[in-house]
């Protein structure tokens, strides 16, 4: 697909459309829509801001590409004066005292937010079924799950309720909604893009990224979005990508991870579907490897254990005192477990407590820095392949998405389906789903602060296969 | 330190338990040979260098932060932003 923004963006300068009767009309779909992919609307704020979009083309003013261009938000990032609930009974009347640098930016560029997105609850699940809104549902088959944690944004450009939204990827968050949803999602290299605003879930691997429709709109929003910033340390600097930096592809050398394919768990269809690409590609006269990597269960494991001991400190301060939904009971202790218990979900509860079993005396030697060690040797192991190759090309996921209500029955099933996104979390590298090759997608995956090569394979295979 | 604190205590969840699904990650973890067991973060250097540091500056929160802030605060009387009870012995 073209771009929808630039589509929108001329619609909007010849005056075929107005910015509110836009605004208005996707603030419609999503209230009346029935997929669960909605916390709340901000659909005064957007009217507000629609109306002066309207007049400043009504003065013949000129106007940026993202002016008017309607998005949505997860409801983990802070806007300021909105609710942020992380989909948690906790925080679900949150309001944000201040605005994400990611957001801010796309404000600044003139971009209308109309809604926060459904999600499972502080990023903790990969179907959005761990929420208070109820389970989020496929765009192509509702009784299927949307996919997670940003299940609410994947399925709202989907569906075009939204032009592009802005999920958050710890361990494959935006892309494998995107896959179970046929849209584009990208992880940028860890620290492009700011996590200030951004709840925090694991915050060694926590990245702000697009969702959208084409590869041009990712590229436009990941510019804008992009940059240091002095509220987040970990943040870098980068250079901006153009479209024609990204038209023609000098990949020579891609590979793929044999034991991905060779798993017993590797769903039949998307394991020759997969490999049917991988031909085709080798028939554009680009040289295709197979490298070996970890294990799933390592990966997952690595993942699992680190992701949990970070989310147990993050989530450290949630304990009713200057915010959230506190429960009285007889002592400040007591306030604080009861507060705790009654709020927090299931899973939610899952995490925490696994993540201080892995930091507590005796345990954190024997998993936690051997968690750390392992993280360090994928890294390495990707540093080598990225010596060898220029791309690594990767299913989504082993799987198909499962229904609605299966996933929850099984913690650790829905763990290892996240086997093939965790490893590139954990190795902070940038990685875009793409809708083709699979039923759930291709990751294009290649070396730290090379986004740009990314866009540009996702260009090459867009007319390749 | 004799007395050991469990992960209920720890984690401020009442009667929370180890799970057996994240116990099964937690087995690979305590399984796997890593060739070098010390965590040197060779690869992910995410930390800031002295000479990058920001500046050390109080910024005064805008009149809509705060009181977003005080609508955020969970429990209020006459005016007064009530903390919950504290019955330390």
């Amino acid at each position: 697909m073209d771009s929808q923004i630039k589509k929108i963006h001329q619609q909007l300068v010849s005056k075929q459309i107005t910015c509110t009767a836009l605004v208005q009309e996707k603030l419609d779909l999503l209230k009346q829509n029935t997929y669960n992919s909605v916390n709340s609307l901000l659909d005064a704020l957007a009217l507000e801001l629609a109306a002066k979009v309207d007049a400043k083309i009504a003065n013949g003013e000129e106007i940026g590409l993202l002016e008017g261009i309607p998005f949505g938000i997860k409801d983990v990032y802070m806007l300021q004066g909105t609710y942020a609930t992380a989909s948690s009974e906790l925080l679900k009347n949150y309001k944000s005292p201040y605005t994400a640098t990611a957001i801010q930016k796309l404000l600044d560029a003139g971009a209308i937010p109309l809604v926060k997105e459904n999600c499972d609850s502080f990023g903790h699940g990969s179907s959005s079924e761990n929420t208070i809104f109820g389970a989020v549902k496929n765009a192509i088959d509702p009784t299927l799950v949307a996919g997670g944690s940003s299940g609410g944004s994947a399925v709202n450009v989907a569906k075009e309720y939204t032009v592009f939204s802005i999920g958050g990827d710890t361990g494959g968050s935006i892309r494998q909604p995107a896959g179970y949803n046929h849209i584009y999602g990208f992880k940028p290299t860890y620290g492009r893009i700011s996590r200030y605003g951004l709840m925090a879930y694991a915050s060694s691997t926590d990245c702000v990224g697009p969702l959208a429709k084409s590869i041009e709109d990712i590229r436009i929003v990941l510019n804008v979005m992009s940059g240091k910033d002095p509220k987040d340390q970990t943040s870098i600097t980068s250079n901006e990508i153009s479209e024609d930096a990204i038209a023609t592809s000098s990949v020579k050398t891609i590979g793929y991870f044999k034991n991905f394919i060779e798993s017993d768990a590797i769903d039949a269809q998307i394991k020759s579907d997969f490999l049917a690409s991988i031909e085709k590609i080798k028939a554009k006269g680009i040289e295709v490897k197979e490298l070996d990597f970890f294990k799933s269960d390592i990966l997952v494991s690595t993942y699992y254990t680190l992701a949990m001991a970070e989310t147990a400190s993050n989530l450290s301060r949630l304990d009713g005192t200057n915010y959230g939904n506190r429960i009285e009971a007889e002592n400040l202790i007591e306030t604080y477990a009861v507060t705790r218990s009654e709020n927090f979900s299931e899973e939610t509860k899952r995490r925490i407590v696994g993540g201080n079993q892995v930091l507590s005396q005796g345990f954190s030697d024997e998993i936690y820095l051997k968690g750390l060690a392992l993280r360090d040797q994928i890294s390495e192991n990707f540093s080598k392949d990225f010596q060898e190759v220029d791309i690594i090309l990767s299913p989504v996921t082993p799987s198909t998405p499962p229904k609605i209500g299966d996933s929850l029955k099984d913690p650790l099933a829905m763990y290892l389906s996240d086997a093939y996104t965790v490893g590139f979390s954990l190795g902070q590298l940038p990685t875009l789903t793409v809708p083709q090759g699979t039923s759930t997608g291709l990751q294009i995956t290649a070396a730290k602060n090379s986004d740009e090569l990314v866009l540009k394979f996702a260009n090459f295979l867009k007319d390749t296969i | 330190m004799s007395k050991t604190m469990t992960v209920d205590i720890l984690s401020s969840i009442k009667g929370a338990q180890p799970s057996e699904s994240v116990n099964q990650l937690f087995d690979v973890i305590k399984n796997a040979i890593p060739t070098n067991n010390n965590a040197a973060n060779n690869v992910n250097r995410n930390c800031v260098s002295v000479n990058n540091l920001r500046e050390d500056v109080v910024i005064e929160s805008s009149a809509i932060e705060k009181q977003i802030i005080l609508e955020n605060f969970p429990n209020k009387k006459n005016g007064f932003l009530v903390v919950a009870k504290v019955i330390e012995g």
